[in-house]
């Protein structure tokens, strides 16, 4: 449609991206995530963001972490902009998500590849059917859907499954089902809420592998875990939330046992 | 636009069919509804044609004085007729009247007294039928101006006592049409909802992954009106095969013409098929509506 987003300062516009005209190298490395003084208050009076300050810059690999009730999941509904803020500024790729027109939100998850614990796959559709679905109800035309779908299907290892339903699928394979789907849009940032939160330890670092052969492409990876040993283990950046606050912010971080 | 366009239809009809008992019970709701809705409309209609053959029952009768001149009964009767509020004027010889007396006492099983009668004491009459009763009032008066004109029989407490039964039953008729409509109209809705919040997964995962409102919206408001189109054929099936016993029970009971019966099944077919559709149409969308608004 038409031009909608008036981008920020120092900020390629959507079409630019969208075209794939070069970033100026003053751009290159700039946030893909960012919350200035975010507060989140929902309207039974509950406080779940409190002060929040975060800048995710572009090919980062997050983990987020903190008891359950932190505020994780409403950091995360922020930024698919299912919530509002109640104060503050919560940009996504440069663009501000309160200000963004209902219209336009649709475009803008379109850049976020969202994945969940519980999959959330449609059980009477196959894998191939659930990837592609992701672009059909987006308006993209069928002879560009099938090409797309099978290169991210290669990606996460499903190619020979592509058939089955997610009955027929163990819970791994469903997770990477999900995961080819959050990426058949080509986003530039995975939001992975729990994704190995079902699934036995062998399998959960198979999915953290995928996620971060999927970093290594360039897609700035945010992931909300319980999952201590995934944490430690990989010495990755660790935001931690307690209380709606941001209490830990590590480059290398490991997972508490206070998290 | 036409790639949009088929990518609603296709999952609007997948739609359906994928959760078949869901949709065939929005159906058969669907159906029924219409059906009450077009059963009170045709009740509604037969009692309306009911209440006009009775209001045109209601006529005023002027007795003529027996020295009146033939010319000039039919020049009242001439004026009477250019009267908008006048349908018709009868003129009803003596010889006529004392017929019908004859006719009503046999009738009665009286017995006839009048074979004794050496003169006829019945007078000839203007029988004036009205278009519109409420004038019953004023041809009244201006027959009673009328020098050839005897006297005219009073109806007009009769008059006022048919208007004030038919305008209320024409009110209650209206009521009832109305709240029937607005039952219907949530029932229907509520089904359809029903049938959309099976798919609540479906709809968030639609958002989720950047469907726009439309995408996700129109797929079910054809899936309503394809519920909607079912529903109304069936309906209007049901009612063909019952059409005969209708329109005879209208004709004995009401007394509406053939002719009205016809133009009834015009009206009955566009309700049944515009509630059908539109109930459908807006069913889903209200459904869906609630799940885009967050």
């Amino acid at each position: 449609m038409t031009t909608m987003i008036s981008p920020g300062s120092g900020v390629r516009s959507w079409k630019d991206r969208l075209l794939g005209r070069p970033a100026s190298a003053a751009e290159e490395r700039r946030d893909v995530v960012r919350l200035h003084d975010v507060t989140k208050t929902y309207p039974n009076g509950r406080t779940a963001l409190r002060d929040v300050e975060l800048a995710i810059p572009e090919g980062d690999f997050v983990f987020l972490v903190g008891p359950s009730g932190a505020g994780k999941s409403t950091l995360i509904k922020l930024l698919i902009r299912d919530e509002l803020p109640t104060h503050g500024r919560v940009l996504v790729d440069g663009i501000d998500v309160a200000r963004l027109p209902r219209r336009e939100v649709p475009k803008l998850r379109r850049r976020i590849g969202v994945v969940f614990q519980d999959f959330k796959l449609l059980p009477r559709k196959t894998v191939r059917e659930n990837v592609a679905f992701a672009l059909e109800v987006t308006g993209t035309p069928a002879r560009r859907i099938r090409p797309a779908v099978d290169r991210v299907l290669a990606l996460v290892g499903l190619t020979d499954q592509a058939d089955q339903l997610p009955s027929q699928l163990s819970g791994g394979e469903q997770q990477r089902a999900a995961i080819a789907r959050a990426l058949v849009h080509e986003p530039r940032l995975i939001i992975a809420d729990e994704p190995t939160g079902n699934l036995d330890p062998l399998i959960a670092w198979e999915i953290i592998q995928l996620l971060l052969r999927i970093n290594e492409l360039g897609v700035t990876v945010l992931m909300a875990t319980h999952n201590a040993e995934v944490v430690t283990a990989l010495r990755r950046r660790v935001v931690a939330l307690d209380e709606g606050r941001i209490v830990r912010d590590e480059p290398r971080g490991a997972y508490h046992h206070d998290d | 636009m036409l790639r949009f366009l088929a990518f609603s239809l296709r999952r609007a009809w997948q739609g359906f069919w994928r959760n078949a008992l869901m949709s065939l019970a929005a159906t058969a709701t669907m159906v029924l509804m219409l059906l009450l809705l077009a059963g009170f409309w045709i009740l509604q209609a037969g009692l309306l044609a009911g209440l006009q053959f009775v209001e045109q029952k209601v006529e005023v009768v002027a007795d003529l004085r027996d020295d009146a001149p033939p010319a000039e009964v039919d020049a009242l009767r001439r004026r009477l007729l250019a009267e908008p509020v006048v349908r018709s004027v009868d003129y009803v010889s003596k010889d006529e009247a004392l017929a019908r007396f004859r006719e009503r006492l046999a009738a009665q099983g009286e017995q006839d007294l009048t074979r004794y009668l050496d003169t006829n004491p019945l007078r000839a009459s203007l029988e004036v039928k009205l278009a519109d009763p409420r004038a019953a009032g004023t041809i009244t008066d201006e027959l009673r101006r009328e020098p050839i004109v005897e006297s005219v029989t009073d109806i007009e407490n009769l008059v006022d006592r048919v208007l004030t039964v038919t305008n209320i039953l024409r009110t209650a008729g209206a009521v009832v049409l109305i709240v029937v409509g607005i039952i219907v109209l949530f029932i229907v809705v509520n089904t359809i909802r029903l049938a959309v919040l099976a798919r609540a997964d479906e709809i968030e995962i639609m958002r989720l992954v950047g469907a726009s409102d439309a995408f996700i919206r129109w797929p079910f408001v054809f899936e309503g009106t394809l519920v909607g189109l079912l529903g109304a054929v069936a309906t209007l099936g049901l009612l063909g095969l019952a059409a005969e016993p209708i329109g005879r029970f209208l004709f004995d009971f009401f007394r509406v013409l053939p002719l009205e019966v016809g133009s009834l099944a015009r009206d009955v077919t566009l309700l049944v098929l515009g509630a059908g559709l539109g109930l459908g149409a807006l069913g889903s969308w209200i459904s869906v509506r609630t799940y885009l608004i967050r």
